[in-house]
């Protein structure tokens, strides 16, 4: 409530012509239900554009006709209207803010109270100035039935949302992102195109949930729709507005790893056991003459590794004096810090309005070399040409750069410093990073010295748009819009990193320019008749079109390692340029009907043509239908003390999915490849001309209630959303048998279904002259499951030995499916698994059975933010849940291992197994250097329940209160201190619960982790000023 | 308000031509690729498919290395180790694959997609001038061959272990998947009906092949693999006859290279060479480069170490033994040690040895007497020349000059001596039918000792 007071700053001021000589001068006073001042209400005089704006202290003054009416609003109060005279006190009534508010909804808007979908609102107020790059960081936990995670803790990169529930496999599960009526890019080259956004600008953010919501938007509304309204001027005085922000970032975790006396202990005991191993069950293929021998010779392997490790003989230090005790994990991380500077301005009069921003943005990844930084500016022009015609411009102009980090997979990323032997120093006496063969693996840190991979993106969002006013409730909107990214990733690996240690350095360069036109026109025609039937009609035609062009050029041979572009590289050894393109004819329509103010009708629905489809299947119809009852519109209830506001309504429709699985999928092609510097001809797909729009059935039923005064408001919806059959079901890259010569074809080729149940209350607990305690919390329950899958089998698996994500028919989507860890034998300390009998035990990997075994999609997840303020403090915390999944750590069989190999392990395999009899779940420590046994695969061992409740977002502010703005002349005054991530409750003992390792993260492959970094911790103080 | 009305019909009449101007919008092809019923247009084009299909055999998990990779890790018996950090590789090393091994899966994967692609060509051999099309024909019929004899070895039992006509080897395919209806679940022959099938396409390669073809196959890799799978199934005259056919077209064509050394880490065929992998730094993959070399040179960490065992069977002074290298306290290959160098598939020499062993065991001397076969080589490694020779020298002579080429396992298979202290016909020296093809084919059967 208090944000919105301080969002009414504007006010609408005219001069105004006093040609008319009877006039009476009003002065007066605006206050609220209690009293208190509402600085800046409007005061007009009705039927004229005569106004003014009440000061910071309710009192205003206004020559008015004699016996005018004046027209009194104020944003966050219900307008009203009174007769003028001399003195005046007005009193407004707060309006009910979540029922009267205005919704933006495609191609329109609507008052929230009217809406017969599943829309959620947030207001950009709730989001701004949280410290992160990406506004999906700041939305999550705020609105039910949206799912947001971060992959890693890699600043500006990877985030997944599913908004109810995935229903594509191979095709994209992400919602449609549109900025102002024009859809945008969210493909690049690396990092997140959305984090290019600074969302500071944002009004709101309307997230489309159902069918009846969504299906203007038809072929993309299958998996949600994300509207971003951007700010707009108001008419009336300029404001300006900077803000200031400066924090620090670090882990939210760190997991632990052995010490060097723990290193050197446990290593030993792995070697001498593998001894022991070779020569009594390994088939003693080395032919040592007794047990003693063999462990010999495993000792003397184990020595001459330590002598290694720790450098003995390279600059380091003798490992048997134990001195080197290197904690690898902490050199994972840098010293972290953000800065965030902004400045915005807004106004207009009558005619012309504006909003004008600046920000720039600089935000250290906790990773070390990772970094963000954004320069943004905007300018939101609106001009009335005649009382018919209106034009505007919203303009965005954008630059981010980013120090990005290998992905977690690769040597050369941070975390995977931590397989590093804690015996090796990191530097040589002289002063040299260590790197193999003294590091086990290749040193990372080494990148921060000799490599570097920078990737800037220049984007330029902005839409054109002319609206004419036909008739009386008639206009004709015409929109244009232009989203242009370009990004440059430019990588260099010098002489001692390992990408480019062979070849005296390694640059590639590479480029993406991403262009997106659409163009909207639409009617739109309202009208009451009767003052009874409200209509509201749409209908429209939109075209879109994305042209790829990438390019991409590596050089080898550099002259030096400073000079690092490709024009120093004395051979080009790659180079390569291509383009994708994909482009949606589409025409649309609806229509909104309301009966005596309380029955809601409405229709949508979008004919869409792709072109990435064959050429039979290339159009698709996607309609909704929706109903609505405005119960406490009913004489029966209209009396009732308790219940304010009762709305029920239900929605169904059919809803598509195009993206995500490529421009082409359908074509049957060949490709280039070449072999000895001749171009060939190689087999690319096989053709699938029956392709077509995945499409997804949804059923969704609300209803809204308001208690108290509309104090306590409630929200609940229950959906259904199921893929169609007859050929129309979920799009899948389905594997076909290599020897086919083929790996998979893209066919629509199965159902799944979403059930879900969202739940949100909106609450103002208390509320005194000073203080106020309002909670919004919400909860959502979804329930994925894959229906039928037509072809061979009922059961994909996909288990590599890392991970086991599959997709079953009555299981969700990538379900956990493999082999359950049975333990450790007591007799020999050797891991155990179940056989497909789920009892017989078996040390044979390869014998045991495979079972689904868990779910890496959350059942349950939801937030709440309670808000306080004591007169200008304010308090807000918003914690965020996510629970009943689990993660399978990819990495086990690296870092959890029972010494496995040389990867320095993580502290919960102290607990090995020792002597028979013993009882663990951490099976006897034995290096595999002879390859005499399995080495760990993945199996429930590796896999945990990573449920969690975080402290995600706590901000306490301070305003500085009126009197003393107006002695400095400032509009308003905040000090403020946010912190993200405070607190994680968990029991994943990984890095972080909140994870889905980058380098394989796709629709199936969930719930992973491998070497991800934890997610960042921050807090910042800023400061907003107002003027 | 006529105004008005006008502006009204005129926005109408623009948004729907460009509706109209929309359709013809989403034809958008793929600039990258053209339609398969282009693919086999014409003789150019099907010329570009067959070198696709070169492409496809020099794949990392082909003959870009990984076949050679597994011919000497499988059967390490003390003589190297492998060190890297790739449980991948380990559990070759180790013969303990888990079914889920991707780069067994790669193995097989590839393999089929390359014989898919000679099939192709095969199958629209007749649009090929008629001038070239023996020529087309025969390196088509090579690829599948060869690589159908690779997969056989790779995942079915010895020829030489039970009874090779009821015992599983791979899946056949003679015919190409052009469309999903092609797409079937075979079931796997056996491995008598592989070799069958592999010397058939060897053997009608061989005569339509011309004796030099640049670096594409010739006749001479053609006799060559034959010879292979002749000596593999125990056909020793088979083998010798290749073999002899070989040198026979070889002659004025190929020749052993001076000095052993000069033999490896070649950026151009050597004259030595009758096929080898194209890798440079603009195209190609060397597998063995990567594992057995070290980071100085651009290699892994030199994760394939050699050890004692394997040294000590040179004789001193013996150029082969020269070509190793120290790195870290442990021996390295030096075949593989430079960066974008060609792969080895098949050097002259090991005619010489294929003809030598199988005269030997004959008792013939056709060609030339086993005797000057193997001084041959060891002269050229300045090893001291043998006065007469046995099977057994042969075999050592097989195992120095070839060493770290891939001939290990399927040599200790068909001699059948143990391997790793196990016997050759062991369960776990076969690979595991990948989980991902089980999964995909309900009619294949997995291999014993995976279940």
């Amino acid at each position: 409530m208090r944000k919105k007071v301080y969002l009414s700053l504007c006010a609408l001021v005219f001069l105004t012509l006093s040609t008319i000589a009877q006039t009476v001068t009003v002065t007066g006073k605006v206050v609220d239900e209690k009293s208190l001042a509402v600085p800046a209400a409007t005061i007009l005089e009705k039927g004229t554009k005569n106004a003014v704006s009440a000061g910071a202290d309710g009192s205003f003054t206004i020559k008015v006709k004699t016996g005018a009416i004046l027209v009194i609003s104020s944003v966050g109060f219900e307008t009203q209207q009174v007769k003028a005279s001399a003195n005046l006190s007005v009193k407004l009534n707060p309006e009910d803010v979540s029922l009267a508010e205005v919704v933006v909804t495609g191609f329109g808007q609507t008052v929230k109270k009217d809406v017969t979908s599943s829309i959620t609102r947030i207001k950009g107020a709730e989001v701004a100035n949280t410290p992160v790059p990406n506004f999906l960081q700041g939305v999550q936990g705020r609105a039910a039935g949206v799912f947001v995670e971060s992959q890693n803790g890699k600043v500006g990169e990877g985030i997944k949302v599913r908004i109810r529930g995935a229903s594509s496999v191979s095709a994209s599960n992400s919602p449609l992102y549109v900025v102002d009526g024009i859809p945008i890019n969210t493909a690049s080259l690396s990092g997140n195109a959305l984090a290019d956004i600074n969302f500071n600008d944002v009004e709101s953010f309307e997230i489309l949930k159902d069918a009846a919501a969504t299906a203007i938007y038809g072929s993309r509304g299958g998996n949600g729709v994300v509207l971003i309204t951007t700010k707009k001027g108001k008419a009336g005085k300029a404001k300006f507005s900077i803000n200031l922000q400066q924090g620090t970032n670090n882990p939210t975790n760190k997991r632990g790893f052995l010490n060097s006396t723990e290193y050197l202990q446990f290593f030993r005991e792995a070697a001498e056991n593998a001894g022991r191993y070779h020569f009594n069950r390994g088939g003693n293929w080395l032919g040592f003459a007794n047990e003693a021998a063999a462990v010999a010779y495993m000792t003397g392997v184990i020595n001459s590794r330590f002598n290694r490790y720790s450098g003995l003989n390279t600059g380091g230090a003798d490992w048997k004096a134990d001195t080197v005790n290197t904690n690898w994990e902490d050199l994972a991380f840098q010293d972290a810090k953000t800065t965030i500077a902004e400045v915005s301005a807004s106004g207009g009069n009558d005619k012309t309005k504006f909003f004008i921003s600046g920000s720039y943005n600089d935000q250290d990844g906790i990773l070390f070399y990772n970094k963000f930084k954004r320069y943004a500016g905007r300018v939101n022009l609106e001009q009335e040409l005649s009382s018919r015609l209106k034009v505007g411009v919203n303009l965005t102009v954008s630059r981010t750069e980013a120090r990005r980090v290998a992905g977690d997979n690769e040597f050369t990323t941070p975390m995977q410093i931590v397989a590093l032997a804690p015996i090796t120093p990191v530097r040589n006496n002289a002063g040299v990073l260590f790197d193999r063969p003294t590091a086990t693996y290749y040193n990372p840190l080494i990148e921060t010295e000799n490599a570097s991979y920078t990737s800037t993106t220049f984007r330029n969002i902005s839409t054109a748009f002319a609206q004419l006013n036909i008739l009386k409730g008639l206009n004709f909107r015409t929109e244009f819009g232009l989203d242009v990214l370009t990004q440059n990733d430019k990588e260099f690996y010098g002489r001692r990193t390992l990408n480019g240690q062979g070849t005296n350095g390694l640059g590639v360069s590479t480029w993406l320019r991403s262009v997106r036109y659409t163009t909207n026109n639409y009617f739109n025609y309202n009208t009451t008749i009767k003052s009874k039937h409200d209509i509201d009609a749409t209908v429209g035609m939109s075209f879109e079109k994305l042209a790829n062009d990438q390019s991409s050029v590596e050089g080898q041979q550099f002259a030096n390692d400073d000079l690092r572009n490709i024009a120093n590289a004395a051979t080009i050894t790659a180079g390569s340029s291509s383009l994708s393109e994909l482009a949606i004819a589409s025409y649309f329509g609806r229509v909104n009907y309301k009966f005596n103010k309380k029955y809601l009708l409405g229709l949508s629905g979008r004919f869409d043509g792709s072109s990435v489809f064959g050429e039979n299947k290339r159009y698709g119809f996607f309609p909704s239908a929706s109903i609505g009852w405005i119960v406490s519109e009913e004489k029966f209830l209209r009396e009732n003390k308790v219940i304010d506001f009762l709305k029920v309504r239900a929605s169904y429709g059919s809803l598509g999915n195009q993206q995500g699985f490529g421009n082409y999928a359908w074509r049957g092609v060949y490709g280039t490849s070449r072999y000895a510097g001749v171009a060939g001809l190689a087999p690319g797909s096989l053709q699938n001309d029956v392709l077509t729009w995945e499409t997804t059935n949804q059923f969704d039923l609300g209803f809204e209630i308001g208690v108290l005064n509309n104090r306590i408001v409630f929200e609940f919806d229950y959906y259904h959303k199921k893929s169609a059959g007859d050929g129309k079901g979920f799009i899948y890259n389905y594997p076909l048998p290599l020897t086919s010569g083929f790996s998979t074809i893209t066919r629509n080729i199965g159902e799944i279904e979403n059930k879900g149940v969202e739940f949100s209350i909106n609450s103002t607990n208390i509320k005194t002259r000073n203080f106020t305690w309002n909670t919004s919390f919400n909860l959502s329950l979804n329930k994925n499951k894959v229906l039928k899958i037509d072809g061979q089998q009922d059961t994909l698996s996909f288990n590599d030995g890392r991970f086991m994500n599959a997709l079953i028919v009555g299981k969700p989507i990538g379900v956990h499916y493999g082999p359950i860890y049975a333990g450790v034998d007591p007799a020999n300390g050797d891991p155990l698994y179940y056989e497909q009998d789920g009892k017989t035990t078996t040390n044979d990997y390869n014998a045991a059975g495979s079972f689904v075994v868990g779910d890496p999609n959350p059942k349950w997840f939801g937030g709440i933010t309670n808000t306080f303020s004591y007169k200008g403090f304010e308090l807000s915390v918003l914690f965020q849940g996510v629970f009943d999944y689990e993660v399978v750590n990819g990495a086990g069989g690296f870092m959890s291992a029972r010494g496995d190999w040389f990867d320095n392990q993580t502290r919960d395999q102290l607990q090995r197994w020792k002597k028979p009899g013993d009882i663990t779940n951490v099976p006897e420590a034995r290096l595999n250097w002879l390859g005499d046994f399995q080495s760990p695969g993945v199996s429930t061992q590796y896999m945990e329940d990573a449920s969690y409740i975080r402290l995600k977002q706590l901000t306490f502010s301070y305003n500085l209160p009126n009197k003393l703005l107006s002695k400095l002349k400032l509009g308003s005054v905040r000090a403020y201190v946010t912190g993200v991530n405070l607190f994680t409750w968990t029991s994943y003992t990984g890095w972080d619960p909140e994870v889905n390792t980058d380098y394989r993260a796709s629709n199936i492959n969930q719930g992973a982790d491998f070497y991800a970094a934890p997610q960042i911790k921050s807090v910042t103080f800023g400061l907003n000023i107002g003027f | 308000m006529i105004m008005n009305f006008n502006k009204f019909c005129l926005s109408i009449i623009a948004s729907s031509s460009l509706l109209l101007a929309c359709n013809k919008q989403l034809d958008l092809p793929n600039p990258q690729a053209i339609g398969n019923d282009l693919a086999f247009s014409t003789d150019a084009n099907v010329k570009q498919v067959l070198v696709s299909a070169y492409n496809a055999v020099s794949d990392g998990s082909l003959y870009g290395g990984d076949i050679q990779i597994f011919g000497d890790l499988m059967a390490s018996s003390g003589e190297l180790n492998w060190t890297g950090t790739f449980n991948t590789y380990r559990e070759v090393f180790g013969n303990s694959m888990l079914t889920t091994n991707p780069i067994i899966r790669d193995l097989w994967g590839d393999g089929y997609y390359a014989i898919n692609v000679a099939n192709s060509v095969i199958a629209n051999i007749n649009k090929v001038n008629a001038a070239d099309r023996n020529r087309v024909k025969g390196e088509a019929l090579f690829i599948r061959g060869a690589i159908l004899f690779e997969l056989t070895r790779f995942y079915g039992k010895a020829f030489n272990d039970g009874t090779p006509t009821q015992n599983l080897g791979v899946v056949i395919r003679t015919t190409p998947v052009s469309g999903f209806s092609d797409v079937d679940f075979p079931k796997r022959n056996t491995v008598a009906e592989c070799y069958s099938q592999v010397i058939a396409d060897l053997t009608e390669a061989e005569s339509l092949l011309p004796n030099k073809n640049g670096v594409y196959a010739n006749k001479v890799a053609a006799a060559t693999i034959l010879a292979r799978v002749y000596l593999q199934s125990g056909n020793f005259s088979g083998a010798r006859d290749a073999a002899n056919r070989g040198i026979t077209a070889a002659n004025g064509n190929f020749s052993l290279v001076s000095t052993y050394s000069s033999a490896f880490n070649n950026a151009t065929y050597t004259t030595e060479d009758v096929f080898a992998i194209v890798v440079s730094d603009q195209d190609g993959v060397n597998n063995c480069h990567t594992f057995y070399s070290i980071p100085q040179y651009g290699g892994r960490d030199g994760d394939i170490v050699i050890l004692d065992g394997h040294m000590n069977l040179y004789p001193n002074g013996d150029a082969r033994k020269a070509l190793f290298y120290s790195f870290s306290g442990d021996w390295r290959s030096g075949k593989w040690r430079d960066q974008y160098r060609n792969v080895k598939v098949i050097r002259l020499a090991e005619l010489y040895l294929i003809r030598a062993e199988c005269n030997v065991r004959l008792s013939q001397t056709v060609g030339d007497t086993p005797l000057n076969d193997v001084n041959r080589l060891r002269t050229r490694a300045s090893a001291p020349v043998l006065s007469a020779v046995t099977l057994a020298d042969v075999l050592l002579e097989r195992r120095l000059e070839l060493a770290h080429e891939g001939f290990r396992v399927h040599d200790a298979k068909r001699l059948n001596l143990n391997v790793n202290g196990r016997s050759a016909f062991d369960n776990r020296l076969t690979f595991p039918i990948p989980f991902r093809e089980l999964n995909s084919n309900p009619n294949l059967v997995q291999n014993a000792g995976y279940n």
